[in-house]
């Protein structure tokens, strides 16, 4: 009855227009930096290398497919998640607006497998565009710029990886970036269990992420205690998987405090909508 | 008997300390000119500051007098001087001047040091140092100081091209006092103000380039329209 119901919320999910904002939004956003990349990528590089460039002499291919797949994941990782929101936000809030809630719990069916179901539903399309976002920046941007070693950018200076020692790391990455994304999922779902109409847990959602990101960012040590349990902190930890030597530890706590974001968010909503007075 | 032992002696002190700077720069200048171009393999390792990168292979062409090629299938780093720079400077002899500075024996080879001073205040290098193999008329160790890439020292191995000058490995000591982060691109959001200042508390200033030459192919007769491709290497 679960995976049953499962599809029928992800055949809504395909039936609804909104849920093709996300694809196309990401098709156009990515088409835009492969142009930009191509047109003027050398001297974005250059602005980089510029520093050590006085000294040195960075010979080789800079601008390559592996490169802009890393700026394009830099770039919309930040971006994904209201496109997520948009579709994950209106799966209970949704059913709500539209007075379909009450016949979905007069199903034979129980209230936890409804969330469940609506839980995997969404990420199933959670991995959709994770999917889509990793052919786009990997498969077309190869195809546009070519392969070539990665050189990446982060507070400690610059790392050159071998081109053959990339893609396992674009796997796991992506595999991080999808968990980041799956737990913004959750949260939008977890909010569209308390509201009835679905713009509330969409902009409740993006809220959230904004003010954890800023508190994230603010180099202020009286955030350095709460800093590391704040889900936005962890989004972001795909880029370590760039890093030489991988801190296959550091990412591990990210990954645990990644899940038990999602157990918590799921327990939280499995308890509200099971308690939910469901009048409309 | 005692005058031939007096007039050998003086003969032997006037070829020891006789020679004057010019001459042994001028017997150097004489080997690399003898190499109208090359092309040699170069196994690469650097290990520099803020900067992490596995070791490389590239080609590397040279054609008389600074026409300088570099092929690498991925991202290769080089000293931004150090491979035609002094060399071509040496061979401008109006435009410095040398000084013999103090022995010193070097990898068990005795060296001589040669300040070479430039005659113009206007010109890129500021001061050039270079300890000669007065022996095999080499450059065993150069230390060059330019206006806009601070001082780059470079240690040179001699092998199976001895008789033309050319090295088998260069071990170059480069400053990286100047590198600086562009924040606004380096931004690491998963790191803490604590972690950043840890971070920070590395205050190394010299990066080392191993470059490691080998087969070498002297005068092949590169022509001059290989290396006007000012496209960086793929």
């Amino acid at each position: 009855m679960l995976l049953k119901n499962t599809y029928n919320e992800f055949i809504k999910i395909v039936s609804k227009p909104r849920s093709y904002l996300g694809l196309g939004a990401l098709t156009i956003l990515i088409g835009i930096i492969i142009f930009a990349m191509k047109a003027d990528g050398e001297s974005m590089v250059s602005f980089v290398t510029a520093s050590f460039e006085q000294t040195l002499s960075f010979n080789g291919k800079l601008v390559n497919g592996n490169l802009i797949a890393f700026i394009i994941l830099q770039m919309l990782v930040v971006h994904i998640p209201l496109l997520i929101a948009l579709v994950t936000g209106d799966l209970i809030s949704g059913e709500a607006a539209m007075g379909t809630i009450r016949m979905l719990a007069s199903k034979p069916i129980s209230r936890t497998q409804i969330v469940l179901s609506k839980f995997i539903a969404g990420a199933i399309y959670t991995l959709v565009i994770t999917l889509w976002l990793g052919f786009l920046s990997l498969f077309v941007s190869h195809l546009v710029f070519g392969s070539g070693d990665l050189m990446v950018l982060n507070s400690d200076g610059l790392v050159i990886l071998p081109e053959a020692d990339i893609l396992w790391r674009f796997g796991l990455a992506f595999c991080v970036a999808y968990l980041s994304l799956l737990t913004v999922a959750t949260l939008s779902i977890c909010l569209s269990a308390f509201a009835e109409n679905s713009i509330g847990p969409i902009v409740s959602t993006m809220a959230i992420i904004i003010v954890f990101t800023i508190i994230g960012s603010l180099d202020v040590s009286v955030f350095d205690s709460i800093k590391p349990y704040l889900f936005t902190t962890h989004m972001a930890s795909w880029r370590s998987f760039f890093e030489q030597p991988v801190p296959f530890d550091e990412i591990m706590n990210s990954i645990i405090i990644l899940l038990t974001h999602i157990v918590l968010l799921v327990g939280i909503t499995l308890i509200k909508f099971n308690k939910k007075d469901i009048t409309s | 008997m005692r005058k031939i032992l007096v007039f050998s002696l003086f003969s032997l002190s006037f070829m020891a300390f006789g020679q004057k700077p010019e001459d042994l720069i001028e017997k150097i200048n004489a080997k690399l000119a003898a190499v109208k171009d090359y092309t040699v393999k170069a196994h690469i390792d650097a290990n520099i500051p803020m900067i992490q990168i596995m070791p490389s292979k590239a080609k590397i062409y040279f054609k008389q007098k600074d026409k300088f090629k570099i092929e690498s299938k991925g991202i290769t780093i080089l000293p931004k001087q150090g491979f035609t720079e002094l060399n071509t400077f040496l061979s401008e002899k109006s435009k410095y001047t040398a000084v013999f500075g103090d022995s010193l024996r070097i990898r068990d080879i005795d060296t001589r040091l040669i300040n070479i001073i430039p005659n113009s205040s206007s010109g890129e290098i500021i001061l050039a140092k270079i300890w000669v193999d007065q022996k095999n008329s080499v450059i065993i160790r150069s230390q060059v100081t330019t206006q806009s890439n601070g001082t780059v020292k470079t240690d040179f191995k001699y092998g199976a091209q001895l008789s033309y000058g050319l090295p088998s490995e260069l071990k170059f000591e480069i400053d990286v006092k100047k590198f600086k982060m562009p924040k606004s691109v380096a931004a690491d959001i998963n790191k803490t103000s604590t972690d950043k200042k840890k971070t920070k508390s590395k205050p190394k200033s010299k990066g080392i380039i191993t470059i490691t030459l080998s087969d070498y192919a002297v005068n092949t007769g590169l022509s001059d329209s290989f290396f006007k491709d000012k496209k960086k290497s793929e």
